[in-house]
C-alpha cells in the first residue's frame, strides 16, 4: 500500500468533506436545522466552478456555457452561487421544522440531481463536465498534489476559524438559545426566523467553495459524483465525530474518508473480493453509525471533560 | 451602557398599554374575551395584579400581549404604537418582557449565560459577531448578570449547567433573564409558585424596587397574600372576561369577586 499517496488523498478529500461536515454541524447542531440535501449546495459549487472556468463549447460539446474565466473567479462565484441556491431553497422550506425540513431539502437535492442528469446545456447531462480547470500546478519543488492538499486544508482551516469565531460570539449564544427554546428566545428579543435563515445561507458558502475545490481535484463535475450518498456520508461523519463540537465533526469526516480510502487501496486478487470489500465497508460504516447513536461515546467524553474542569 | 442604577423615571403619565376588544379561541372554545372582546388599560409605572381561577385566560392574555400567540380580534397598543401585528421578538425589543408559567430555560447554556442571553448584545448581529467590538460590551453584561443573579439568590450557581437548578430556582432564573433587559413592561406569570417563602419575600422586595424605579409590572398570582400586599391595582379575570378591577382593598370587598373567586375566608 502506498501510504504517503493515501495520506495525501485523505488530507485532500477529508478537508473538502470536513468543510461540508462543519457546515452541517453549524446548521444542525447550532441552528437546529436538518438538511438532507447538502449535496446539492456542494454540486452547485462544483458546477459553477466548472462552467465559469471552462472554455466556451466547440465541436461536439453539448454544454452551452463556458466563460473561460480565471480559477479564482470560478472559486468565488461557486460560493456565491451556493449562497444564492440556499436563498432560493431556504425561502420556502425554512418555515418547516425537523423531519419536514429534512424531507423537503432531500427532495430539492433529488430534483436538482435529476435536473443535472437531464439538462445538457448547463452541465452536459449524465456525462457531466470533464477537464475541469486545475489551477495549481507544481510549485517549484512542491508537487501539485501537495499544493492541492494544502489548499483544501486551508479552506478547512479558514472555515473552521470563521465558524468558531461566530459560535463563540453572542451570535452563537443566541443561536443556542433559539435551538433550546425558540419561544423563550423570542421573548428575549432574538429574531429566530431571521437568524435561522442567516445560518442556512452563510453555511452554504463554504459548501459551495468546497464543491469548487472538489471539481478542481477530480477535474469533473458529473451527476454521479453528487448523489444522495454524499449527503449521507457527511451526515454519518457528523454523527460519528460527535455533532456537539466542530472538532468532532471534522474528525468524523477525516476518519470516514480515511477508512474508505484504505479499503479502496487494499490490494485485491480478484474483482470479486474487491466488490465484497466494498460491501463490507458499507456494512462496517453502518454498524459504527448505529453504535455511535446507541452509546453516544462523544457525549460521554464531553461530559467527563466538563466534569473534570 | 444601560446602567442598572440609572433609575427609570416615568417620562409621561397615562396609559402604557391599551388592550382593545381582544379575543382568543382554542378549537372553537372562547378562552379570552367575551362577545365584544377584552379591553383594559395599564398605566405607566403601575403595579398591576392579575388574578382569576384556573383556566380564566391569564396566561393566554400574556401570550397575546407578547405575540407568542396571535389574537383572533382586537388591537394592542403599547407606548402609542399599534403592536398587534408585531412579532414576539419585536415586542420584546419594544420593551415588553415576560416570564412563563412553566419556566423556560436554555439547557445548553450555564446559569450565567441564561441571564446574559436575555440582553440584546451588539455581538448578536452577524456582522459584529465576526469582529471584536462586542467583547467590551460583553464584560458589562456579565457584570450585570452576576449582580442580578445575586439579587435572586443564585449568585453561587452562576457557572453551573442550568439543568442542575430546582423548580423554584428556575423560576427565579426566568425573572433574572428579564431583569437584564430592563423592560418597560414586565409580565410575570406566577413568579412565586414553588418558591420558598423567604425567597418570596426577597422577590417582593425586588419587584417593589423595580416599581419604584418606574418599571410597569403585571403579575399573575394565585398567592393573594403575596400579591395583594404589593400590587396597587388588581384585575380579576374569569372565563376570559374582566370581572372587576380596582385597588386591592376594593377587590377584597367586592361581593362578585368574593363569590366568584376569593372564597368566603377572604371576605373578612
Ligand atoms: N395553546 C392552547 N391550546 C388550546 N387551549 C389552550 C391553549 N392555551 C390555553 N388554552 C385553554 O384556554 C383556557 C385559558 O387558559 P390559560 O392558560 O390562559 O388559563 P390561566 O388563567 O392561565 O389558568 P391557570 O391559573 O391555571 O394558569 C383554558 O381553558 C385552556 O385550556
Ligand atoms: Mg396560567
Amino acid at each position: 500500500m502506498n501510504w504517503p499517496q493515501l495520506l495525501i488523498t485523505v488530507a485532500t478529500i477529508g478537508s473538502i468533506f470536513g468543510v461540508v461536515t462543519l457546515a452541517l454541524n453549524l446548521q444542525y447542531a447550532r441552528g437546529g436545522m436538518i438538511n438532507f440535501g447538502i449535496v446539492a449546495y456542494f454540486a452547485v459549487g462544483a458546477y459553477t466552478y466548472a462552467i465559469i472556468t471552462q472554455p466556451p463549447p466547440k465541436g461536439l460539446d453539448q454544454y452551452a456555457f463556458g466563460l473561460d474565466w480565471p480559477w479564482w473567479a470560478g472559486f468565488l462565484l461557486a460560493g456565491i452561487a451556493a449562497l444564492g441556491f440556499a436563498a432560493l431553497t431556504g425561502w420556502p422550506t425554512l418555515r418547516l421544522r425537523g423531519e419536514y425540513l429534512a424531507l423537503t431539502t432531500f427532495a430539492f437535492a433529488e430534483v436538482f440531481h435529476s435536473f443535472l442528469l437531464n439538462e445538457r446545456r448547463i452541465g452536459n447531462g449524465t456525462v457531466g463536465l470533464s477537464n475541469v480547470h486545475r489551477p495549481f500546478g507544481d510549485w517549484g519543488p512542491i508537487e501539485e498534489k501537495y499544493v492541492f492538499a494544502g489548499a483544501a486544508a486551508l479552506l478547512l482551516i479558514v472555515t473552521l476559524a470563521a465558524f468558531r469565531q461566530l459560535l463563540a460570539s453572542p451570535y452563537g449564544r443566541a443561536l443556542d438559545a433559539i435551538r433550546d427554546d425558540e419561544v423563550a428566545a423570542q421573548s428575549s428579543g432574538k429574531p429566530s426566523a431571521d437568524m435561522r435563515r442567516q445560518v442556512f445561507l452563510i453555511s452554504a458558502v463554504p459548501v459551495g467553495l468546497a464543491g469548487a475545490v472538489y471539481a478542481m481535484f477530480t477535474t469533473l463535475a458529473q451527476p454521479s459524483l453528487f448523489t444522495a450518498e454524499v449527503t449521507f456520508v457527511v451526515w454519518i461523519a457528523l454523527v460519528l465525530g460527535g455533532e456537539r463540537s466542530v472538532y468532532g465533526a471534522m474528525l468524523g469526516a477525516f476518519g470516514l474518508v480515511f477508512f474508505e480510502e484504505v479499503v479502496r487501496a487494499l490490494p485485491f486478487e480478484t474483482v470479486r473480493s474487491a466488490q465484497i470489500a466494498a460491501s463490507v465497508e458499507h456494512i462496517i460504516t453502518g454498524v459504527l453509525f448505529i453504535a455511535v447513536l446507541r452509546y453516544q461515546p462523544f457525549d460521554r467524553i464531553q461530559r467527563k471533560v466538563r466534569a473534570s474542569t | 451602557m444601560t446602567g442598572r442604577d440609572h433609575a427609570r423615571v416615568p417620562t409621561q403619565l397615562g396609559s402604557l398599554l391599551e388592550v382593545n376588544g381582544v379575543s382568543k379561541r382554542f378549537a372553537g372554545i372562547q378562552a379570552l374575551g367575551g362577545d365584544d372582546g377584552l379591553s383594559f388599560q395599564i398605566d405607566r409605572g403601575s403595579f398591576v395584579g392579575l388574578i382569576g381561577p384556573n383556566g380564566a385566560g391569564k396566561s393566554t392574555l400574556f401570550n397575546l400581549l407578547t405575540g407568542v400567540l396571535p389574537a383572533d380580534a382586537g388591537t394592542i397598543v403599547f407606548e402609542g404604537n399599534d403592536i398587534t401585528a408585531a412579532s414576539s421578538h419585536q415586542r420584546a425589543e419594544h420593551g415588553i418582557g415576560r416570564t412563563f408559567q412553566t419556566p423556560r430555560t436554555f439547557e445548553s447554556l450555564t446559569v450565567l449565560d441564561n441571564v446574559v442571553v436575555g440582553a440584546t448584545s451588539p455581538g448578536e448581529r452577524l456582522r459584529s459577531a465576526l469582529g471584536r467590538k462586542w467583547r467590551r460590551h460583553e464584560a458589562g453584561l456579565v457584570e450585570q448578570a452576576r449582580d442580578i443573579l445575586d439579587q435572586v439568590g443564585l449568585a453561587d450557581r452562576a457557572s453551573e449547567p442550568v439543568g442542575d437548578l430546582s423548580g423554584g430556582e428556575l423560576r427565579m432564573l426566568g425573572v433574572a433573564r428579564q431583569l437584564i433587559r430592563r423592560p418597560t413592561l414586565l409580565l410575570l406569570d406566577e413568579p412565586t409558585a414553588g418558591v420558598h417563602p423567604l425567597l418570596q419575600d426577597r422577590l417582593a422586595d425586588l419587584l417593589a424596587g423595580l416599581h419604584r424605579q418606574g418599571m410597569t409590572l403585571v403579575v399573575v398570582e394565585h398567592n393573594l397574600h403575596f400579591l395583594l400586599a404589593i400590587a396597587e391595582h388588581i384585575l380579576v379575570l374569569t372565563q376570559g372576561r374582566l370581572l372587576a378591577e380596582g385597588p386591592p382593598s376594593h377587590i377584597r370587598g367586592d361581593p362578585a369577586v368574593v363569590s366568584a373567586y376569593l372564597g368566603e375566608d377572604h371576605a373578612a
